[in-house]
């Protein structure tokens, strides 16, 4: 505690509203944090570690050492070069993958749910594509399209697409009958507005956890699509190909495994944090109760 | 009213359940309990049984499934020695045209039928339409004949040295005899009934594709008196059932090996051989000698490989060494060769593989040599990449590393094994959907016949995949056909080894074997046959 | 009431519709060709001409649709082009696994994950919220395929209490085959449970700051009647529907937990008629899972005019 009272003491009005911001949000701190660093480790990755795709078959499945830092995979390649390029396609299928659900689920939804007449025929398209099991949905379209980051990203956007428009039009169909929708409403306001002032907020802390959720699943589905032989090609160093193809090696050869997975519950995790952190920061309700 | 909705809701979804769980048990077929006292042995084998046709189709596990079942008149014994099977008596003409073959007495169908001379004859045709050693002996043969219910002969046009290795031969399709009405099926329809001769009956109640094959022992065959070498001798039975359970997953298998809930697993990855072989009661152990030999073909019909000094590249720039080690792993199970008939086999002969003796460091610049002068000029390669089955996976990226090196624009097409075998049949260039580059493997036996091998041929675009095309190649197979002895063969091997190193036939990525693992505190007598995994001569001790 | 469900009944079949053709044509358009396949290794183009000829893949594709169709509302799912079976068979064959597997992760999951979300949301901020939330978080951090083989590697080849794979059918007794259920019920249920736990949490969190919980509470109403007569029962709208959408969630899980346990289930059925473009089963295998997903849903649907009157049907 001396130390935290330390600050406070030298510390200016700017620098305690800093302080202060950190105290009371921990998670979004943490998770952020965590995510920076991984963040800038992709960025920065040609100059941080060697080449990901070159390898010696001579150096295959040796353990960590001075020459590799996480031990070699089956080909012989740098674990650790791998699992640093490999954040870079992790993160981007994460956020890809969120961001592009978000916003077409996010329209769709806010339409299905305020003007009912549209609500059926695109509900039952979307109702469509959803009842398609999620996988085998993207094994398939990855199986049409050939198998390439950009597919693997699209497909898997493909069957979120309808759970996220599910959600929102659920909140919205509890929050469009509330006094104050229906104040507006009858004030004489014009839908579009009525959408994006009064209902979209309501649907925020519900997106940014499912935000998070399918930003962790992205990454996750991607590795399940790897595991099935459907994913990213093999060649490419993402995460989820280092696990499923060491899987052979999980007694073996544990140090294959061991950083990609590190690196996965590790991302995920910190996204988790972030988004559990900022749906308490921005619910000034919570905040207060809390 | 809100609660008695809800209520109602409620007793819905419990009716729900109910009834899927109803639907659920009259899905099942129930299993009758084994009989007490009943030795049965539980196996995985290396792929699931889909087709049960051993003659339409050249998948190993199909002719495992016919081995079970069928007969055949000819076999090879441990030394790779044709012998008689079903056949007793047999002899060959002076004038060496005309083979005679009687059958022994006793051989009956599973539906208590005596097997005929006619059912043979039959099966024989079907078979000889599906089969390339079969094609090959049929264009010297006038006809077969069944004189009497228990005769078979077989007219040539003119000598032909290979009929009882033909007919012998473990590699698929194999020559089973099947009862007449099913062999009378057209060669390229399915067979539809399964009436089997052999030692083996097929359950055929209890198949289910995709998960488990199951087979009793037919009491009433009638195994040779000879003791039981390769696929030849006395099939005598010792158990009385063998389930094959699929288990797409290796790692499964292999815990469940450990943990004792199969006594058999054919295809344990050489990478976790060292945790079996510490586990208590496995044993590891390699039945089939001869093994696989890798194959990366190239396709003749484009640029850059329709170019042979480009071919020639490739060959030198490919390392044996490197896919050895990195898709199998263990020097134990792996070996280098230079020949295009599997060494350790007759055929297995090195002339002109001396420049794989070169150190890579020389073969690289001599490829890189050969490939400017044939003329490149940076086009994508475009090498197709099995993602799904480990040794194709890491073959593709061994491959197209070396082919890096030498300054080629690789470029993998990823996809399952599905994917890869729809696009090498595809004869359009390379960036309008075709390929350059596929690898795969075929089984040492069947690689070390330059006749038995589909792969082996050289005739343009009726050849396989690669559509590789030379005359001479075809010249000297139809030399070695006809070559009156094994030495004559292997002379004529030679030459054909030369020429095929010359125009890069395609490029051998080298030899490995398979070794199975077992329970040794369990089940013992399996015997070491190349392609076929028999159970008969199987005892169960623990 | 009895309107609202007769329409949303008919609205399904508009849906199977768009599943029907979207199935179909990402199947056709796939560029696996099954009979070079089916012909193997060392097929001959001719032979690959002859099986496509055979299968009927060399007519028209609209033909094709069409004779598809027709047998499908019939409740023909036609024959696998591999083990030249009845499709229909082939899933029978393949059902009980699944449905015993998905029903018990369904059931076992949704009754922890409930509770222990209502716990932490109500506990929110204390030492069993943070470890909750803690395996909440590990809970879909963590591949289906990696949780399998710990699973596997520590109870059953280090501890040998549970068997490695394999499934047994309910006929040889409950406990056999429900040994059997539970390693692949974790690996299958952990992201589940993770999933609807959090999402337990958030809702109730909500929930329960709104003013009439507090009212509730400040009138003295027992916690345990505030908690579940008032605040679930209002969070409960987003909790029905991730269970729900969940349901799509748990047959995509299905679909590898079979692969690491091997059981003959019917996602190992359709992955493997991927793997060989074995378009019957594959249609027939989406068909079926889309028209469970459908109901279910249907289902959830209705449920959510009896959670929440407010909803307009």
């Amino acid at each position: 505690m001396t130390t935290a009272d330390g600050i406070l003491a030298t510390t200016t009005p700017r620098d305690r509203q800093v302080w202060d911001f950190i105290r009371r949000n921990p998670t979004i701190v943490i998770g952020g944090t965590m995510l920076l660093l991984i963040a800038l480790g992709a960025v920065f990755a040609p100059w941080i570690a060697g080449d990901p795709i070159v390898f010696k078959p001579v150096n295959r499945l040796k353990p960590p050492s001075d020459e590799f830092l996480l031990g070699t995979d089956s080909l012989g390649r740098d674990v650790f070069a791998r699992t640093v390029y490999g954040a870079r396609i992790s993160l981007l299928v994460g956020l890809s993958v969120a961001a592009g659900s978000i916003v077409a689920g996010l329209f769709f939804g806010l339409v299905c749910g305020y003007y009912r007449r549209i609500d059926a025929a695109v509900m039952r398209l979307l109702d469509g594509i959803m009842a398609i099991p999620a996988i085998l949905l993207a094994i398939a379209l990855v199986s049409v399209m050939g198998s390439s980051v950009r597919v693997v990203i699209i497909a898997i956007i493909i069957p979120e697409i309808p759970r996220v428009t599910r959600l929102v039009r659920a909140v919205v169909l509890s929050v469009r009958e509330l006094p104050y929708v229906d104040a507006a409403r009858s004030s004489g306001a014009r839908a579009r507005k009525i959408l994006l002032r009064h209902i979209l907020p309501s649907t925020v802390p519900p997106l940014i956890v499912q935000a998070t959720y399918i930003c962790a699943s992205a990454i996750l589905t991607e590795a399940g699509l790897s595991f099935l032989g459907a994913g990213t090609p093999p060649e490419f160093p993402t995460w989820g190909n280092m696990i499923a193809q060491s899987r052979l090696y999980l007694a073996s050869a544990p140090w294959t495994i061991f950083a990609p997975g590190a690196c996965l519950a590790l991302v995920v995790l910190s996204v988790n944090l972030l988004g559990d952190g900022l749906r308490d920061h921005l619910d000034p309700r919570l905040a207060r109760r809390m | 009213m809100k609660k008695i909705s809800r209520r109602t809701a409620i007793k819905g979804a419990l009716a729900a359940g109910a009834s899927t769980a109803v639907l659920a048990k009259v899905a099942i077929h129930s299993r009758p309990a084994l009989a007490q006292g009943m030795k049965q042995i539980r196996m995985v084998p290396h792929a699931d049984l889909r087709v049960l046709d051993p003659i339409w189709t050249t998948a190993n596990v199909s002719a495992y499934h016919g081995a079970m079942i069928y007969d055949t008149l000819f076999a090879y014994d441990g030394n790779l020695q044709p012998q008689p099977q079903m056949v007793g008596r047999h002899g060959v003409s002076d004038d060496k045209k005309t083979y005679t073959f009687e059958l022994r007495p006793g051989l009956k169908f599973h539906d208590g039928t005596a097997v005929t001379s006619k059912d043979c004859v039959a099966s024989l045709r079907r078979w000889a339409a599906r089969d390339g050693a079969g094609q090959h002996m049929m264009q010297r043969v006038n006809d077969i004949t069944a004189p009497d219910d228990k005769t078979i002969k077989i007219d040539l046009k003119e000598p032909y040295g290979l009929i009882y290795e033909a007919l012998a031969k473990t590699s698929t399709p194999l020559c089973y005899m099947m009862k007449e009405e099913v062999a009378k099926t057209d060669p390229n329809t399915q067979i539809t009934k399964h009436i089997g001769c052999g030692p083996f009956k097929f359950v055929e109640s209890e198949y289910r594709p995709g998960s488990r094959v199951v087979y009793d022992k037919n009491p009433d065959y009638v195994p040779r008196s000879e003791p039981a070498s390769g696929i030849a001798g006395g099939k005598v039975v010792k158990i009385d059932r063998v389930i094959w359970d699929v288990m797409p997953d290796a790692q499964t298998a292999a815990s469940a090996l450990i943990n004792g809930e199969i006594d058999f697993f054919e295809v344990p990855p050489i990478d976790i051989i060292p945790t079996l072989e510490s586990a208590k009661g496995v044993k590891i152990e390699v039945l089939n000698k001869l093994g696989n030999v890798g194959y990366c073909r190239l396709n003749f019909l484009h640029p850059p490989f329709n170019n042979v000094k480009a071919r020639q590249a490739a060959q030198l720039a490919v390392s044996q060494e490197d896919f050895l080690q990195a898709a199998i792993g263990n020097s134990k199970y792996y070996q280098t060769c230079g020949s295009h008939f599997t060494c350790g086999s007759p055929m297995g002969v090195e002339d002109g593989g001396e420049i794989f003796k070169m150190p890579m460091a020389q073969r690289q610049a001599k490829a890189r040599e050969l490939l400017k002068e044939s003329g490149y000029d940076g086009k994508p390669v475009i090498v197709l990449h099995a993602t799904d089955i480990h040794v194709m996976n890491q073959a593709a990226q061994v491959i197209a590393q070396n082919l890096r090196q030498i300054g080629m624009n690789v470029q993998l097409a990823a996809s399952d094994w599905g994917g890869v075998v729809t696009r090498r049949s595809i004869k359009v260039p390379p960036e309008a959907g075709g390929w350059n580059v596929f690898f795969t493997w075929g089984g040492g036996n069947a690689t070390s016949s330059p006749i038995n091998l589909f792969a082996h041929a050289a005739t343009g675009e009726s050849a396989w995949f690669g559509w590789p095309s030379n005359a001479l190649h075809e010249q000297l197979r139809n030399e070695w056909a006809a070559a009156p002895s094994l030495e004559a063969r292997r002379e004529v091997a030679r030459r054909m080894n030369k020429n095929m190193i010359d125009y890069v036939h395609d490029i051998k990525t080298g030899q490995w074997v398979g070794p199975v693992a077992y329970r040794a505190d369990r089940i013992k007598g399996i015997l070491p046959v190349p392609e076929i995994l028999p159970w008969w001569n199987v005892e169960r001790i623990g | 009431m009895m309107a609202y469900i007769v329409r949303r009944l008919l609205a399904t079949i508009p849906v199977m519709a768009i599943v029907g053709v979207f199935v179909f044509m990402l199947l056709h358009l796939t560029p696996g060709d099954p009979a070079a396949i089916i012909a193997g290794d060392n097929a001959t183009p001719a032979n690959i001409a002859a099986i496509r000829n055979r299968l009927g893949l060399d007519r028209p594709l609209h033909e094709q649709f069409l004779t598809w169709v027709w047998a499908t509302v019939r409740g023909d799912l036609g024959i696998s082009m591999f083990s030249n079976l009845p499709v229909t068979k082939l899933v029978l064959q393949r059902a009980e696994p699944t449905i015993a597997l998905t029903t018990t992760t369904l059931i076992v999951a949704v009754s922890i994950a409930i509770t222990v979300g209502v716990l932490a949301a109500w506990k929110a901020g204390s030492l069993l919220d943070r470890v909750v939330m803690a395996f909440a978080v590990m809970g879909f951090s963590v591949p289906v395929f990696v949780v399998g083989y710990l699973l596997v590697y520590f109870f059953s080849v280090k501890l040998r209490w549970l068997p490695v794979q394999g499934y047994v059918s309910i006929d040889q007794g409950l406990w056999p085959c429900l040994r059997n259920l539970i390693l692949p019920s974790i690996a299958l249920g952990l992201a589940y449970v993770a999933l609807i736990a959090r999402i337990t949490r958030a809702s109730m969190l909500e929930v329960l700051a709104e003013d009439y919980i507090r009212t509730a509470n400040a009138k003295g109403v027992a916690t345990g009647s505030v908690l579940m007569k008032h605040a679930l029962k209002n969070a409960a709208v987003p909790i029905v529907t991730v269970i729900g959408i969940g349901v799509a969630l748990l047959i995509s899980g299905v679909v590898i937990t079979e692969s690491v346990f091997n059981i003959p289930g019917v996602g190992r059925l359709v992955v493997d008629a991927i793997a060989r473009r074995d378009y019957p089963i594959i249609q027939g295998v989406m068909i079926i899972f889309s028209g469970v997903y459908v109901l279910v849903n249907l289902a959830v649907d209705i449920i959510y005019t009896f959670l929440d009157p407010r909803i307009r049907y």
